[in-house]
Order: structure tokens, then C-alpha cells, then sequence
């Protein structure tokens, strides 16, 4: 073990070791709220129990065929038809990419075979999806509807866009009449001096500045 | 060693919480001592986060099961690779890793600038002690990766299948290497907001640190891309899934960032924005995280719902309220030195590029939170899907291809009109012909003609730029073509390598166009039966089951079918899809089967097939994809990657520069340096 025995670096070791004492005081007191919270938030989530979403659940959707029905759509218009909608289980697809997949999604192969029997039924695309959404609500479809509160979704993005492009332009046209400003006061003093003076780009305040300072050197 | 792990993840979180003391309260009252103890601690920190990390590999390694870690995401008969790459498979290992690597790029930045920014520093230091600080807390008092389970079961639970890829050995790590790259340039301008030294010092400190973080980013995004497409099964690469749009959202704002240091190093202007930017792009990341592991946003790549995601909101919260502050009462000091002059201006031209990504950020950010939004606003869950990013960031992703070819043809301040007449003459025509060409040959799908006339154009403008400077290069020097070409890109990295990026972005987006064009087929099968599907190129091909086999392989039972494949008669070969049942050492089904699917590539086309489900032990179901140009997706981001390192890598010498380019072309009116930045 080494003792230092210069006395400058000693308090300041002295000073450090207080330093650390004050310092292990407010972390360790940070420590003890941390792990409190901590531990309210273990308590707080086992309470909730793993309790999962409703939305990765199935819900049959049928209706009593229309007499003398026939299927309401080919095959490419209801895979088409599939596209559009959202599979209710944690995939992010949608139906049709869900079902013919690698996911061991037991949903999108159900609803395929409600659409299906809708489809047989004689049921039009626009009656299936009421039928859908009727049940399942705005979660099966795969983007928002541009209606009411969820038009927000699709105009937001390009309002945006827009007030940034205004701003930007109001920027910059602010930008181009200070330096046109600057310009026409450059083009003042350029021609305030006499035609064999030297053009220096400069206030008149800046030139006496200058010339103290040389006045001072000399 | 595992004990000494769990041992050090403690001493790692004394460490920083010391780092973070000592350095702000050093910066504060001026004690070189305490800077330097700070910086001592941050290089222990890091020390001590490597150590708590071979301590969870030994674990792994040795199959300790008694932690919960262990025995949550690994088995006994799990390939050795993949026990390494554990490490990251799950949500405690993960923040571990997250924290090894926040603390070693921490150690580098505080080493490389040991002698340089000394005034900021300390608060450089104390800002990464913060973010180590925390990640730890997170460990230590949420989610322990050594947290040890009351009884030791004879097995683990395996790895999820579809993590037991290649494509996830490399994927995450390259990720996190960008995520948490945006940490340095986040503390230096912190460091800088602080001390207020807000001029080119800091950019220069931050530059290369942006850098980083983008070149990690678009690597780990284009492998989480292929891993997807060759693993889920979907035949696709990009789902808007929540979690892939956490990892665009920085990426997006890094870009811009790299695009406006360039007016504020030349012209003095965009302070405020710059220092916004990199802020950003930080939040960004920690935003990401909260979505990540929250469970807040439903996602097939998320983390398990965790508590841990209150952690990082209030984590968020924090760090936008201090950092909003703090550029909020700095506004003086990040007053622009210049103002633009005209609006046809390379300047201008960025701030549009700007502009637009900083749009698609923020429609992507939208997409993403926008059912939690409407959830709280109706009552009612609604999907944002596919269809709602691709309407939106569609035609936004357009415009910034033009801007891409449009950036580099403007002169900077002042753009005369003969400057443009010459500029842009040769690349729109490159565009129309492009255009003319694919509308001759049948084309008509709106998106896919504009996407390859702009790509057409920005090709044209890179191709007249190599052409320009190679061309100067051979006057003045008498080299020869490939002297001229390398040595043109060697003496102007920045520039040269940034056009290099570009031409990725444009093989990106053509390969993106080529979906449009995708074509599927579903079938049933018995052995010997055939299907016939026609490609967007006009192919006709036939695919006749070969019947379908049972084996074991490694950890699973393999149940695979396999087709002999013709295009327009020609024999093609054997194409085969596998359904998998992984097991643990003791034969028992771990998840539910996967499936690895088959492809067939080539550059003009993926034939992607597979196999749904066995009908029978004769009939399998299937489903086969022809998806155009998929191939160039991941050519596109190594070209982009390898522009960024050409970008990255550190310039010539002195004497080299001097003897180069840069200096030696005449200047005019409306001309800029040919060896400045692009």
C-alpha cells in the first residue's frame, strides 16, 4: 500500500472521498426509490395477470344464403378482397397473405371460411365487409377509413408535409429580402466612394474600428 | 463466471452512476480530477458490462438452466451458433447487449477525444453515464438476464424457430450498433448545448459518429429485411410492422442530418435544425425501444408485454423535456451565420430533402401510434396496414428520389439558369428514354413508370458527375480511365462516396417497383401432379410435385415438398419448402411448427414457394410466389452500405489533398469546387 504524502493531491483526495460520500448518499437514496418503483411495478403487472388483448380472438361472422345464390365473387376478386382486410392475430397481414403462410394463425384460415360461405351466400363485397366490421368493428380492416376522426390518419402525414413547405418558404423569403437588403446597402457604399477608392465590404463603423486598431499597431 | 457476471452487472451500475456524478459535477466546478475520474469510469463501466456479458454467454454456453434466461430461449440440443446469438433472443439478454454496446462505443468516444472538445467533454461523459446509467437500472431492478428460477428444469423452453437464422445472428447486432450510435451524437450535443459551444467543433465531433449509426442502421434494416423474407414466409420483406418502422424512424432523421451538416459546415446556416436533428433522432431510438417492449403496439418481432416499457416512456419524457430546455434557452447561440439567397440552391435543394424526410418520419411515426390515438380518442381499435404507409410514403418516397438527382445538379448559393440548362439536359433525357422505353414495352402501372423514370434521372445525374470528374481528372493528369475513376472517388470520399449511396437508393426503389408486378399462385397437390403459372415476364412455368419426405435434422423433425420446376420447357431444377417441428433434447415439441420456404433466385426474379400444409402424406398444399427484382433490394443496401464507408472512411492526408483535385479546376460564376462535398 502507498500513502501519498503530497499535500495538494492529498486534499484533493480528501476532497474526492467527501465527494464520494456525498454522492453514494443520493444514489443509494436514488437506488432505494428505483427499486421501489420497481417493485410496485412487479406487483402492479402480476396483478394484471397476463391478461391478453381481445383482438387476437375469432368471432364467427355467417349469414343464412340468399335464395337461388351464387358465389358473388371469383377467385382473384376475393383474394383481392381478403387483401383488404386486417388478420385479427398479432401478424400484421392481412388475410390472404396470413392464411397462405408460414403462421400457425388459426384465424385467418376461419375468417377466409366465413368470407367463403358469404361469398356462396351471394353476399356482396360491401355487405360481407358491413358483416365484418358489424363484428369484428374497424380493427379488420388493414388501413383506416377516410371518414370521421380516422381521415385524421391520411391527412396528417400530407398537412404536415405542406405546413413544413410553407414554413420553409416563408424562411426562405425572409432569407432572400435580408440579403437583398444587404445587397442594396453593399451597392450604396459602393457607390458613396469615389471611383478609385478601394471596395472593402464593410460598415463605416467596422472601417474606424479598423483604422484604430492600425493606428494602435503602428 | 456466471456469478461474477451477475456481480459486475452491479458494479457496472455503481460505475456509471459515478461516471455520471463525477463527470457533470466536474464539467460544473471545474475539477480536472473529477473529469478524469468520470472518464476512468466510464472505460470501467464498459469493462464491467463486457464482463457481466461473458458472464450470460458462459450461462448459455453451458446450459445453467437454473437462470430464467437460459431456460426461456435455449435447449440443450440447440446448434452452438445459436446459443451465442441467445444473447440477444430474448428481452434481458437484449438490453445487456444494448448496454455492452452503449458502453464500448461510449469508452471510444471518450478515448479518441481524451485530448480534444476538452470543455464539453465532462458533460459528454456524464450525458453517455445517463444512458448506460439507465439501461442498467433497467437490468438490475426490472429485467435481470441472471435472475435465477427456484427449481432447474432438465431442459429449456428452445429458441423461437424463426430466430434460428443467419439473418438473426447479424441482424440485431448490426441494429443495435446503429441504435445505439446515435447515443454519441446525442451526447455531444448535449455536451455542446451545455457549454455552449455550438460551432463546427461539435458537427466535427458528431459527423463521423451520424455516420456510424447510419451505416450500422441501413446494414441491420436491409438484413432484418431479408430475414424476413426468407424466414416469415410471406414473400414479402417490409410489413410496416411497428417494430420495422422503429428501426426507419432514426435511420430517416440520421439521413437528414447528414444532408443539413453539409449547409451548416459550408454556408453556417441550419444550427437550430442540426442540433434538432441529432436530438431527434436519439428520442427517436428510445421511442422505438418503448414500442418495442412495451407491448403497446401489437408487432410479430416485439419483446413480450413487458413492465419495462413505463421505464422507457419515462425515460423519453425526461429526456425530451431536458434536451427541449436546453436548445430552447440556446436559440441565440445557434443563430445562423449566412441566409440563403436563392431557392434554386444546393442549400435549398437540401432543406426540401429535408423536408420530405422528415415528412415520411413523421407519417411513419403517425401510421405507427395512430391506432393507440384512436383507441384513446373513440374508444375504438383500429389496423394502420400495408395499404395506409404505402398510399402516404408512396408518393413521399418519389419526391425524394427526385430530390436525390435534383440535390447534386444545383450549384450552391445561386443557381443560374445556364447552370441548370446544363445540368440537368443529359439526366432528364437518361429519365424519358427510361420512360418511353418501359411504356413501348407494355408498362402501365403508374407507380412503377414514375418510379423508374426518377430513377432513370438520378441514375443520369450520378453517371454525369463520375463522368465530369473522371473526364477533368484525365485532362489535367493524363491518367488512365480506372486511375482516374478510383483516385477521383479517393480524393473526394465524401462526395464520390455519397453519390455511390445514391445509386443505391435509386436500385432500392427500382427493386421496390418490381412488386408491383408480383404474381401467386395456391395450389393442392398429390405426388406427380402438376401446376402451370405465367410470370409478369411473360414466362410460363410448371411445377410438378416430387412427392413429400419425412427426416430428422439437428433439433427438429423435417417434413419437406419438393417440385421439379420448368420455365417455357426448360428445365429449372428442384425447388423444395420444409415444415419444421423444433424439439427439445428429449424429443418434445417446443413451438409450433414453422416453415422454411424455397426460393429460386435469380436477379430478374424470386420463384418463392411454400409449402402451406400437408393435406395427406401424398398432398401437400402450397403457394408460389414470383416476386420481380427482389434480388436487387439486397444489392441495393450493400451498395448503400459500401457508399457509407467510403463516406466514413477517414480522408487522405494533407499532402494527398493537396496534390488532388479539389484545387486544381477554375472556378466561374456559377460553378462550385468540383472537389466539395456533395
Amino acid at each position: 500500500m502507498s500513502f501519498d504524502r503530497n499535500p495538494i493531491t492529498n486534499q484533493r483526495a480528501q476532497s474526492r472521498r467527501a465527494f464520494v460520500m456525498r454522492a453514494g448518499a443520493v444514489v443509494g437514496g436514488l437506488g432505494l426509490l428505483v427499486r421501489r418503483a420497481g417493485a410496485q411495478e412487479q406487483q402492479a403487472s402480476s396483478t394484471n395477470g397476463g391478461e391478453e388483448m381481445t383482438s387476437d380472438s375469432y368471432k364467427p361472422v355467417s349469414r343464412p344464403p340468399k335464395p337461388g345464390a351464387t358465389p358473388s365473387m371469383s377467385k382473384v376478386e376475393l383474394e383481392t378482397f381478403e387483401r383488404q382486410l386486417a388478420c385479427p392475430c398479432p401478424c400484421t397481414l392481412d388475410i390472404y397473405t396470413c392464411r397462405t403462410t408460414d403462421f400457425s394463425c388459426g384465424i385467418s384460415p376461419a375468417v377466409h371460411g366465413d368470407i367463403q360461405r358469404l361469398v356462396d351466400g351471394g353476399y356482396t363485397a360491401t355487405e360481407i365487409m358491413e358483416a365484418l366490421t358489424g363484428t369484428y368493428g374497424d380493427f379488420i380492416l388493414n388501413s383506416p377509413r377516410k371518414e370521421g376522426f380516422s381521415l385524421a390518419a391520411w391527412f396528417a402525414p400530407f398537412a404536415a408535409v405542406a405546413v413544413g413547405a410553407v414554413g420553409i418558404g416563408a424562411m426562405l423569403r425572409s432569407w432572400r429580402l435580408n440579403a437583398k437588403t444587404a445587397d442594396a446597402a453593399r451597392a450604396a457604399r459602393a457607390a458613396a466612394q469615389p471611383a478609385n477608392a478601394p471596395s472593402v465590404d464593410a460598415t463605416p463603423e467596422e472601417l474606424a474600428r479598423l483604422e484604430a486598431a492600425l493606428r494602435e499597431n503602428r | 463466471m456466471i456469478l461474477v457476471g451477475e456481480l459486475s452487472l452491479w458494479i457496472a451500475l455503481l460505475m456509471a452512476a459515478w461516471t455520471t456524478t463525477v463527470s457533470f459535477a466536474g464539467g460544473m466546478q471545474g475539477r480536472p480530477d473529477l473529469i478524469k475520474s468520470g472518464e476512468r469510469a466510464m472505460y470501467a463501466t464498459f469493462g464491467f458490462v463486457l464482463l457481466a456479458s461473458i458472464g450470460l454467454w458462459t450461462a448459455l454456453f453451458t446450459h445453467d438452466f437454473s437462470l430464467k434466461f437460459v431456460a426461456s430461449f435455449t435447449s440443450a440440443n440447440l446448434p452452438k451458433v445459436y446459443l451465442f446469438t441467445a444473447f440477444w433472443a430474448g428481452q434481458e439478454g437484449s438490453l445487456l447487449f444494448w448496454a455492452l454496446i452503449m458502453t464500448m462505443y461510449a469508452a471510444i468516444a471518450v478515448f479518441t477525444n481524451r485530448n480534444r472538445n476538452r470543455e464539453m467533454m465532462p458533460y459528454v461523459t456524464g450525458t453517455l453515464g445517463v444512458v448506460a446509467l439507465f439501461f442498467l437500472m433497467t437490468m438490475a431492478f426490472a429485467e435481470n438476464p441472471f435472475e435465477r428460477l427456484d427449481w432447474v428444469p432438465p431442459d429449456g423452453r428452445g429458441m423461437n424457430p424463426q430466430l434460428q437464422n443467419p439473418g438473426m445472428a447479424a441482424h440485431p447486432p448490426m441494429l443495435y450498433l446503429g441504435y445505439v450510435g446515435t447515443a454519441i451524437p446525442f451526447a455531444f450535443a448535449v455536451g455542446a448545448l451545455v457549454t455552449r459551444q455550438l460551432d463546427a467543433q461539435w458537427l466535427g465531433a458528431v459527423r463521423r459518429w451520424a455516420l456510424v449509426s447510419w451505416f450500422f442502421l441501413t446494414i441491420g434494416i436491409t438484413l432484418g429485411m431479408w430475414w424476413a423474407y426468407v424466414e416469415l414466409g410471406w414473400a414479402g420483406y417490409w410489413a410496416w410492422d411497428a417494430v420495422e418502422n422503429s428501426s426507419f424512424l432514426p435511420w430517416l432523421t440520421v439521413t437528414a442530418f447528414l444532408h443539413s451538416i453539409m449547409i451548416q459546415e459550408k454556408r453556417g446556416m441550419l444550427r437550430k435544425w442540426n442540433v434538432t436533428l441529432v436530438v431527434l433522432s436519439f428520442l427517436l431510438t428510445i421511442l422505438g425501444t418503448f414500442i418495442t417492449r412495451s407491448g403497446v403496439i401489437e408487432s410479430v418481432h416485439a419483446f413480450a408485454r413487458s413492465p419495462i416499457g413505463n421505464w422507457f416512456l419515462g425515460f423519453l419524457v425526461v429526456a425530451t423535456v431536458l434536451t427541449a430546455y436546453l436548445v430552447s434557452t440556446r436559440l441565440n447561440d445557434l443563430q445562423a451565420k449566412a441566409e440563403l439567397e436563392s431557392m434554386v440552391s444546393r442549400e435549398a435543394a437540401f432543406l426540401y430533402n429535408n423536408l420530405v424526410l422528415v415528412g415520411i418520419c413523421f407519417a411513419t411515426l403517425w401510421g405507427t401510434l395512430f391506432p393507440i390515438l384512436s383507441e384513446w380518442v373513440k374508444g375504438d381499435k383500429i389496423t394502420v396496414g400495408p395499404p395506409f404507409f404505402n398510399a402516404v410514403n408512396g408518393p413521399l418516397g418519389l419526391l425524394l428520389l427526385a430530390l436525390t438527382g435534383i440535390g447534386p445538379l444545383i450549384a450552391w448559393r445561386r443557381a443560374s439558369i445556364a447552370n441548370l440548362q446544363r445540368q440537368f439536359t443529359a439526366p432528364l433525357v437518361a429519365g424519358v428514354v427510361v420512360f418511353v422505353t418501359l411504356f413501348a414495352l407494355g408498362m402501365r402501372d403508374v407507380y412503377a413508370l414514375a418510379s423508374y423514370l426518377l430513377a432513370g434521372f438520378v441514375f443520369g445525374t450520378i453517371i454525369q458527375e463520375f463522368v465530369k470528374g473522371v473526364g477533368a481528372r484525365r485532362r489535367m493528369y493524363s491518367e488512365g480511365f480506372f486511375a482516374a475513376f478510383f483516385r477521383l472517388i479517393g480524393r473526394n470520399r465524401r462526395r464520390y462516396g455519397g453519390y455511390i449511396v445514391h445509386f443505391g437508393v435509386v436500385v432500392l426503389f427500382c427493386a421496390f417497383a418490381g412488386l408491383m408486378f408480383k404474381r401467386d399462385v395456391t395450389a393442392t397437390l398429390k405426388t406427380g401432379e402438376s401446376v402451370k403459372a405465367t410470370d409478369a415476364y411473360g414466362h410460363e412455368w410448371v411445377f410438378t410435385s416430387q412427392g413429400i419426405s419425412q427426416d430428422k435434422q439437428l433439433n427438429r423433425f423435417v417434413t419437406a415438398v419438393t417440385f421439379a420446376v420448368t420455365r417455357d420447357g426448360q428445365n429449372m431444377g428442384l425447388l423444395s419448402s420444409e415444415k419444421r417441428q423444433h424439439v427439445n433434447s428429449r424429443n418434445e415439441p417446443t413451438f409450433e411448427p414453422s416453415t422454411e420456404v424455397g426460393i429460386l433466385e435469380s436477379p430478374k426474379q424470386d420463384v418463392y414457394l411454400v409449402f402451406t400444409g400437408a393435406v395427406d402424406r401424398d398432398t401437400a398444399a402450397v403457394h408460389i410466389n414470383f416476386n420481380p427484382l427482389v434480388w436487387w433490394v439486397w444489392f441495393g443496401g450493400i451498395i448503400m452500405a459500401f457508399g457509407g464507408l467510403i463516406v466514413m472512411w477517414p480522408q487522405a492526408t494533407k499532402g494527398e489533398r493537396e496534390g488532388g483535385y479539389v484545387a486544381q479546376i477554375p472556378m466561374g460564376r456559377d460553378m462550385e469546387p468540383v472537389g466539395a462535398g456533395a
